[in-house]
């Protein structure tokens, strides 16, 4: 694995389709994806940087490194309220990946490098769509990268810190009320710091026990990049086409609490809850350089803290194949009144499927597959009357690699 | 590189991939039947916007919105509209014909260029406007839009009212028709009537000295009342469901609400000197008359001088009749701004009466369109049809504004999204408005599905 495959990678990720709650996006990892996305109480290697770095003390071998990557196909259809108008997203797929690598320092000491994408959301809509006003397209992207170390304190229990770099991208586009090609386009970057900070506990042979707490991170953005498209006349009151605007968006803290129970020598069962503090995000405020008096705005989002319970099976078939299988329920974080289509987030139905390939011991050809249903609901944005039933569904397919020695 | 390979793979996998199937909306007629929709009324209802009549304006009158949606709940055949063949159409002002208005930039006496409303074509001579309107189209019905500008609830009833407005004549089936002798030709099991704001509107834009206000009784086609009544009757001939709409109030109306009381802004002590002084022989005169009338002015913001003909002054001093306008009392959108700027008007020279609606007569137009209002509602009840209460929803847009689709709805000239560059009549985003305020009234009269548009669909006052 050279810098440069990385590195291509990297510039081969495309923007996060949102498909769970808020705009996390919880694929790190192809086993866990395939377990229901558990993974506090699972000992993962090297995936463990992101979901609990204290399980990464007990790593089973002396180096690990996984790569991989899910493809995310989803689908919004919306009916505005009292209409027969239907709208649906033309997103076009996108595709978080991972990669980490850790390494056996000494007795006691793991360290390792994670650089992954938890939070990302895109949308596509049309852009004469009714919700134009509010919504034409959406792509957030962020990518983390986490170094890490753990520290074994015994054999049954592990602890590990990581800090966590977030580099964030935005960009939106929502038309304005002056004619069809009226709108506004922005784009901006953030660079921010967070951490992430796990406990792996193993009271007996079977049963494994995680906790792990991954703090906010704000994506930040200053002096972004702000074009607005609109007639003469309004430049002249002073809107000019180029400006700069601040902004800042919460990534929401987890904390993870999970139990695994060994309930055979081939069957593993994953039990686990995420309490998602997405009260953080409460308003969306956008300052502007210029003309502010106009143009700034402060948005009401009133996301709450939400809690996803799941469950994930690993069945070892024989030396070669292993098969895994998992769902969750993701409630959404959203308020029913101050729901956008920018976030179509929904109650979301998930399962998952799994299965590991072994051609040798070293190496394992991990497959995913992710399906999941936003379960329709009718909702509203209030500050914009602008209200109707949403539906959604995702379809994740996903591949890794793991490599261990 | 098998990774790249494996995600060009997944790609292709979107095949599988469904769209979520929403299905939440049933459009139903309820207990009412909409095969054939007709529609009466006035330049709301024709779709004049902009100041004229045109093509656009036409198609996206909140009646042909309306008979778009009626399509789901079992309207057939097309909605005919009497088109008027041109994007520039035709309106009148003054006496003179003339195309729509669009917003540019005019230049004032003082050179100062600022965004304004202009003619869309002010080259259009009187000869091609006279055509555009005097073209019969006759014989091209029978219209399902039988909406007429200009007209008074009496017209609708008047035979050969086409021979008075050009309007109507050009679309009449027959030349002595009355409007209401069109509803047999199309023979509506539904109908809509929206009517009575040119019974007062005439009044008020012309400041109340070029037309009366229709009153409340009287015979059929000239009394509000009987006139409304008689109109429901004709359509009740084959029309089994209806529904009718109220008037707004003026105030709601940017043409009455646009222009400031006190646009006089004087910023020199030497010229509030100079103009108490001019006044001193005014206040002379009228303190000696014993009325309380005087004209001071005063740093800043100064009320206009207006010509009011009602100040009893004795023989010889009818040039007295003059005193400064109240805060309550509103200026027309049609005062030359010029004369404002540059002509002395408001100070040197009172306003001419055309131009100001005085507080008498805003109370004699605010009492006829309360009067009027009652008449619809009652007749909406004694003949059991939905009832659209447009004045509430246009009040509510002029305070607090009505936002939907993120569209925000104020009675504001120009920028408001309601009213087109007339002031008068509403943009295409405003009749789409409209058409959902009705809509609302008639599914919940008739517990009806029609299903509403999206705003945000439809156009607002396009700036240059």
């Amino acid at each position: 694995m050279t810098k440069s495959f990385i590195f291509s990678l990297l510039f081969a990720m495309a923007g996060m389709t949102l498909f769970a709650g808020g705009y996390q996006v919880r694929l790190q990892g192809n086993k866990s994806t395939g377990m229901g996305l558990t993974g506090t109480a699972l000992n993962l290697g090297s995936s463990s940087i992101f979901y609990n770095p204290g399980a990464l003390s007990l790593m089973k071998d002396k180096m690990d490194f996984s790569v991989g990557a899910s493809g995310i196909i989803s689908r919004i259809t919306f009916e505005k309220s009292g209409s027969d108008y239907q709208a649906e997203t033309e997103n076009p797929m996108s595709t978080p990946l991972y990669v980490y690598g850790a390494g056996k320092i000494s007795e006691k000491w793991t360290v390792g490098l994670g650089v992954y994408t938890p939070f990302g959301s895109s949308a596509k809509w049309a852009d004469d769509w009714a919700g134009k006003l509010l919504i034409q397209n959406i792509a957030l992207k962020a990518i983390f990268v986490q170094p890490t170390v753990a520290y074994k304190i015994n054999d049954k229990l592990g602890i590990g810190a990581g800090f966590v770099y977030a580099h964030g991208t935005v960009t939106l586009e929502k038309g304005l009320n002056y004619g069809p090609d009226a709108g506004v386009k922005l784009e901006g970057t953030s660079s921010n710091m967070g951490f992430n900070v796990g406990v792996f506990y193993t009271p007996c042979e079977k049963i494994a026990v995680g906790v792990n707490y991954r703090s906010k991170v704000l994506a930040e953005v200053k002096g972004g990049d702000a074009t607005f498209t609109v007639p003469q006349i309004v430049q002249l009151k002073g809107i000019v086409t180029e400006n700069k605007f601040d902004a800042t968006l919460p990534m929401a803290g987890n904390l993870d609490v999970g139990v695994s129970y060994q309930a055979s020598e081939k069957l593993l069962v994953s039990l686990e809850v995420n309490w998602v503090m997405w009260s953080s995000y409460d308003t969306l405020n956008f300052v502007f350089e210029e003309k502010g008096d106009l143009l700034n705005s402060s948005n009401p989002r009133l996301y709450k803290d939400s809690f996803i319970p799941r469950v994930g099976f690993e069945y070892i078939l024989n030396d070669m194949v292993t098969l895994r299988a998992g769902g969750y329920y993701d409630p959404s974080p959203t308020d029913e009144s101050y729901f956008t289509p920018e976030t179509v987030s929904l109650n979301t139905l998930a399962f998952t499927l799994g299965l590991s390939i072994n051609p040798t011991e070293k190496l394992s050809i991990d497959l995913s597959y992710l399906q999941l249903a936003g379960l329709k609901a009718e909702k509203t944005y209030l500050p914009d009357s602008f209200g109707g039933t949403y539906k959604s569904a995702a379809y994740i397919p996903g591949i890794g690699v793991s490599y261990h020695f | 590189m098998k990774l790249k390979i494996s995600i060009i793979a997944l790609a292709l996998t979107g095949m599988w991939a469904c769209q979520p199937e929403l299905n939440e909306f049933t459009p139903s007629k309820g207990n009412a039947d909409f095969t054939t929709y007709m529609s009466a009324g006035n330049s709301l209802t024709a779709g004049y916007s902009d100041g004229a009549l045109y093509k656009s304006g036409q198609e996206n009158s909140y009646a042909a919105i309306l008979a778009k949606q009626l399509e789901t709940v079992g309207r057939t055949g097309e909605f005919r509209i009497p088109f008027i063949e041109s994007e520039d159409g035709v309106g009148t002002r003054g006496g003179a014909l003339v195309t729509k208005m669009k917003m540019g930039f005019s230049t004032d006496c003082k050179g100062v260029q600022s965004p304004s409303p202009v003619l869309a074509n002010p080259n259009a001579t009187q000869q091609e406007l006279a055509v555009l309107i005097g073209t019969p189209v006759g014989a091209n019905g029978p219209y399902n839009n039988v909406g007429v500008p200009g007209a008074k609830v009496g017209h609708l009833l008047a035979p050969g009212y086409g021979s008075l407005n050009p309007y109507y004549g050009r679309f009449a089936s027959a030349p002595g028709n009355a409007v209401v002798n069109e509803f047999a030709t199309v023979q509506p099991t539904f109908f809509s009537l929206w009517i009575g704001n040119n019974d007062v509107l005439g009044y008020a834009t012309s400041g109340g000295i070029g037309d009366v206000i229709t009153p409340v009784s009287g015979d059929p086609g000239f009394g509000f009342a009987a006139s409304y009544e008689a109109i429901v009757q004709y359509f009740e001939f084959t029309a089994t469901a209806g529904v009718v709409a109220n008037i707004p109030d003026i105030t709601s109306v940017p043409f009455f609400t646009t222009v400031p009381y006190n646009p006089i802004v004087l910023t020199d002590q030497a010229q509030v000197d100079a103009l108490n002084a001019g006044y001193a022989a005014y206040n002379g005169a009228m303190q000696l008359f014993g009325s309380e009338l005087r004209i001071n002015w005063t740093l800043g913001q100064n009320p206009m001088v207006i010509a009011d003909a009602s100040i009893q002054v004795p023989a010889g001093y009818e040039a007295l009749k003059m005193r400064q306008i109240t805060a309550e009392e509103l200026v027309l959108l049609s005062i030359p701004q010029d004369s404002i700027k540059c002509g002395g008007w408001g100070t040197q020279k009172p306003v001419p009466d055309q131009f100001i609606l005085t507080s008498p007569e805003k109370t004699e137009v605010a009492n006829a369109v309360t009067a009027y209002n009652q008449v619809i509602e009652q007749v909406a009840i004694a003949h059991d049809l939905a009832f659209v209460d447009v004045n509430a929803y246009m009040k509510q847009a002029s305070s607090t504004g009505i936002k939907l689709d993120g569209v925000m709805f104020t009675n504001t000239f120009v920028t408001g999204n309601l009213f087109s560059t007339d002031g008068v009549h509403l943009t295409p985003q405003g009749n789409a408005a409209v058409a959902n305020f009705f809509i609302d009234a008639i599914n919940a009269k008739y517990s009806a599905s029609i299903p509403k548009v999206a705003v945000s669909q439809y156009n607002a006052v396009l700036l240059p």
